[in-house]
């Protein structure tokens, strides 16, 4: 007992106990953020709406619901949202079944192409289309017809590639939590395997198919780089609220149609969630994995068809990448560097802004939502329940209306607030919180998967919350913490439409100069700034990947 | 009394997990918690560890009240039943966090580690993360983790029952023989009885949130306060005063006065059973189990369970006499039956 001796005791008096202060500031910190940054932003779109001449009344709303355009926009809106999920929760569940019951060489590949859509601005999926489809199109070229992509169609297209990926990973995950001793005992009792894919695999992917649905409509509904760029004439929701905002300077009108905007995609999130936790809880531990045997027929007929769909996809982003570098589409098609000189205004600089924006919001939102979930762990029931639902909510606020409640929030001189309006830190801000529920939600699962006997041993070794939550807690949800680290990072570079009303001629991020290039008819240079957006965009994936894959080498 | 825990009480909403609780550990002392699961032992631990609240009563410390005391503050080490190993640190490194955070210089920190390793017998383990060890060397890193901050007092929960049974005997004692070389007061829960038994200095038998009977093992064994305990400590037969007087009336006179006491407990091994043509009981089965026999005996009141050592004349079949010596019998209280004891 040479070394004990050195060991102080515990001093047993009544102290201050610095870990319930901590405890709160854990909560409190973010809570204040989500309130600031999101409930009162929605509370001001909301009067914003009601908000007439001499007071508050309903005169904005009979006003769009007497207008024709609203009644298009809406219909329009509605029917591609209908279509495109459709579309891919089809095309969604031919890969996952491909990746997931069949047995064929090469689904690294289709995992890695299905996620590209998900690593560009949505508006590239329309500027592919664009180069392979438009008047100087290779494919209308080469065909030698006219195709009218402008408009539904065109629009369809893009719309599905990029809600595509989300598509597979959804009914993915739900084709996995069919256990493979379900099939062996349907193998026993002599199921023929189209009755095992009708008795088994489509009511297990039910609310795998549901889910994925709704998630599919939102993300249509709310897009608007999509619509932007390929929509043409027909005009959707979010496009309305923009030329409503943008184009006539009428923010109580765009706050209107927000407001309409809103209802669908709550509905839509929350029937969604409703199906989630169905899906968990059907979930049973000590899985086996399905590992599916080759079948000639079935598997190379699904090969063939995921080829098909990642040639598409390929295709699109690839076409961008390729316009990029050839001299003068379509007439001098040798390659060059010439469009990787921005002659916009600013140049790169909004590149430069983005990416630091974007590790901005990455920094402090990873921090926010570990904290939250470190405090939320140490509160009653009672008092974590409404602080969870809060933090769950802003995924069902489309882009388009949290940017437009952002400035009408923040440009106007009523509050302190107003310092923030034309800041990066503002448009760090906004993609956080326009993002903040994924994020969150993984943290969680993180947190669930912490056995709670960690942090109290650490406890009982005399360590403080800010000592536990350093050296065990980080340390055990860290993979979770890089992950939700990239996703902010990796949405941040890339969105669109929340940010789409911040930007001010001195402070641009890089989807907006996007967006601007191509209405200057400057689509090389667009397409330029893409391949550019999306060459950080993969570096950052590939370091994610490296990380994680380091991290879990060193845990053995 | 080193530690005294008076009244506790813990609800959950309106569940009553713990019901004015009193226990006491002397300095030195090992003391297990026994009962069946359910009963509040986890909780009773985690209320004296300072990692749940108390609702009503009061837990001291040499007399100094600990209820505001956080659990941090305390100085108890704690040993959970798996899975509390720090997944990102070394062994060593698990072993040395609670004297880093004291502050200790790390030199200090080192000898101490490898003291502990040795006197957990694992000297080769220390760069190994936790994920390469096996699940009783796990809870030994564990319980070098908890007393190398030479804590006040030790707390164990269940730190055997997720090992198979040869690990866990051999682990048992080696718990025992450091606690023992220490001489930490040590607060242990466990639902396995014959665990408690070869332990125990004192044994706390619990059931439904309350504390039914505290003693030596050997009270808890011979002297059970209660139906209850008679039947977690082991195999008993219980037999109502009517059942005496026709079996064997030479035991009735011993009987308390009090009219609670309604059962006779005889354990098995009291029996004495001889062949006898003129028996009025019969053997219905015999087990073999090694060291002893268990013989399932007919009588007149009913199946009697005896157990024989070494070599025993009786067959299946053979009627037999029967005859138990008078201070071998227990009166006890007639509470809730137990859920049947495992048989050693
Ligand atoms: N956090 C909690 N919320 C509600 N009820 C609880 C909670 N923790 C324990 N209980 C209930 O309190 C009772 C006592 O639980 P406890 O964990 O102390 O039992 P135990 O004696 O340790 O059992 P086991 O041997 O199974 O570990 C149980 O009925 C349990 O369901
Ligand atoms: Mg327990």
């Amino acid at each position: 007992m040479s070394a004990s001796e050195t060991i102080r005791r515990p001093s047993r008096h009544r102290t201050f106990d610095s870990d319930r202060l901590l405890t709160a500031a854990c909560v409190g910190l973010p809570l204040l953020g989500l309130i600031l940054f999101f409930a009162y932003p929605m509370l001001i779109v909301f009067l914003r709406s009601i908000t007439v001449d001499e007071g508050y009344g309903m005169g904005n709303y009979v006003q769009v619901l007497g207008s024709s355009g609203f009644w298009r926009a809406t219909r329009h809106s509605l029917a591609m949202g209908g279509a495109t999920t459709l579309l891919s929760v089809f095309l969604g569940f031919i890969i996952a079944q491909g990746l997931y019951r069949c047995a064929f060489p090469g689904k690294w590949l289709i995992r890695a192409v299905i996620v590209l859509p998900l690593l560009a601005p949505s508006l590239v999926q329309a500027l592919g289309l664009i180069f392979l489809l438009g008047r100087n199109g290779v494919i209308s070229r080469a065909l030698g017809v006219e195709i009218e992509i402008y408009g539904f169609w065109g629009l369809l297209i893009a719309n599905t590639l990029y809600a595509l990926p989300q598509a597979v990973m959804i009914i993915g995950a739900a084709l996995v939590l069919l256990d493979a001793r379900t099939y062996e005992a349907a193998d026993v009792m002599g199921a023929s395997p189209w009755r095992q894919f009708r008795d088994l695999t489509l009511p297990s992917a039910r609310f795998g198919i549901l889910n994925a649905g709704f998630v599919c409509f939102i993300i249509t509904i709310t897009d608007f780089g999509n619509a932007a760029v390929i929509g043409g004439d027909y005009s959707v929701l979010a496009t309305e609220i923009y030329s409503q905002v943008v184009g006539q300077r009428n923010f109580n009108m765009g706050a209107v149609v927000g407001i309409m905007l809103l209802l669908p995609t709550v509905i839509a999130y929350a029937i969604e969630r409703q199906a989630m936790k169905r899906q968990q809880a059907g979930q049973t531990t000590g899985q086996v994995a399905y590992r599916p045997v080759f079948a000639p027929l079935r598997d190379l007929g699904m090969a063939g068809l995921s080829l098909l769909i990642c040639a598409a996809i390929v295709a699109v982003i690839g076409i961008v990448v390729y316009a990029s570098f050839v001299t003068l589409w379509p007439y001098n098609m040798s390659l060059s560097f010439k469009h990787y000189d921005i002659t916009l205004a600013g140049g790169y600089s909004s590149l430069w802004m983005t990416i630091l924006i974007s590790l901005g919001a990455a920094v402090g939102g990873t921090i926010a939502v570990f904290l939250l979930g470190l405090g939320l762990r140490r509160l009653p029931q009672a008092l974590a329940q409404p602080v969870q639902i809060l933090a769950a909510m802003p995924a069902a606020v489309p882009g388009m209306v949290l940017g437009l409640a952002y400035i009408l929030t923040f440009n106007s001189t009523a509050t302190p607030l107003y310092l923030l309006y034309g800041s990066a830190a503002l448009i760090g801000i906004v993609n956080f919180y326009h993002y903040h529920t994924q994020g969150f939600l993984t943290v969680m699962t993180g947190f669930r998967q912490l056995p709670p006997a960690l942090e109290e041993a650490a406890g009982s070794l005399g360590a403080g919350l800010g000592r536990t939550a350093r050296d065990v807690v980080a340390p055990f949800i860290a993979p979770m913490l890089v992950s939700v680290f990239f996703f902010l990072f990796m949405r941040s570079m890339v969105t669109l439409s929340a940010v789409v009303f911040l930007t001010t001629p001195q402070l641009s991020v890089a989807a907006v100069t996007i967006m601007r290039l191509d209405d200057a008819g400057l689509t090389s240079q667009a397409a330029a700034f893409s391949t550019c957006v999306m060459a950080v965009v993969c570096g950052a994936v590939l370091a994610m990947k490296m990380i994680l894959a380091l991290m879990q080498r060193r845990r053995g | 009394m080193y530690l005294t825990v008076r009244d506790a009480t813990k609800l959950y909403g309106t569940f009553t997990a713990l019901d004015r609780v009193s226990i006491g550990i002397e300095k030195g002392e090992f003391v297990c918690l026994l009962g069946p699961s359910g009963c509040g032992k986890t909780t009773l631990l985690r209320l004296i560890a300072g990692l749940a609240d108390l609702d009503g009563g009061k837990i001291t410390l040499e007399g100094a009240d600990l209820s505001q005391m956080p659990a941090r503050k305390r100085g108890f080490g704690i040993v959970f039943q798996s899975y509390s190993l720090f997944p990102n640190m070394t062994v060593a490194e698990n072993i040395g966090y609670g004297l880093k955070i004291r502050g200790v210089p790390r030199s200090d920190i080192a000898a101490r580690v490898a003291e502990l390793l040795d006197l957990v017998k694992l000297p080769q383990v220390a760069e190994n993360m936790p994920g390469q060890l096996s699940g009783g060397q796990q809870q030994r890193i564990a319980l070098a983790r908890a007393i190398a901050v030479d804590p006040q007092v030790l707390l164990l929960d269940e730190p055997l029952s997720a090992l198979d049974a040869k690990v866990r005997a051999e682990l048992r004692d080696q718990i025992r023989q450091v606690q023992r070389a220490l001489g930490i007061p040590t607060l242990m829960v466990t639902h396995d009885q014959e665990e408690a038994l070869a332990l125990a200095d004192k044994i706390i038998c619990m059931n439904h949130g309350s504390v039914v009977q505290a003693g030596t093992p050997e009270d808890l064994y011979h002297r059970p306060a209660t139906r209850f305990v008679a039947q977690f400590m082991g195999i008993s037969n219980l037999l109502t005063p009517e059942d005496v007087t026709r079996l064997f009336p030479d035991l009735l006179p011993p009987r308390p006065a009090t009219p609670k006491a309604q059962l006779a407990c005889i354990r098995p091994e009291q029996v004495d059973i001889t062949p006898a043509a003129d028996g009025t009981a019969m053997v219905r089965s015999i087990s073999f189990l090694g060291n002893l026999r268990r013989l399932e005996v007919d009588s007149p009141v009913g199946p009697l369970t005896v157990e024989t050592h070494g070599t025993n004349p009786c067959r299946t079949g053979d009627p037999v006499s029967l005859r138990v010596a008078p201070d071998a019998c227990t009166w006890v209280i007639d509470d809730a039956p137990a859920p049947k004891a495992v048989p050693a």
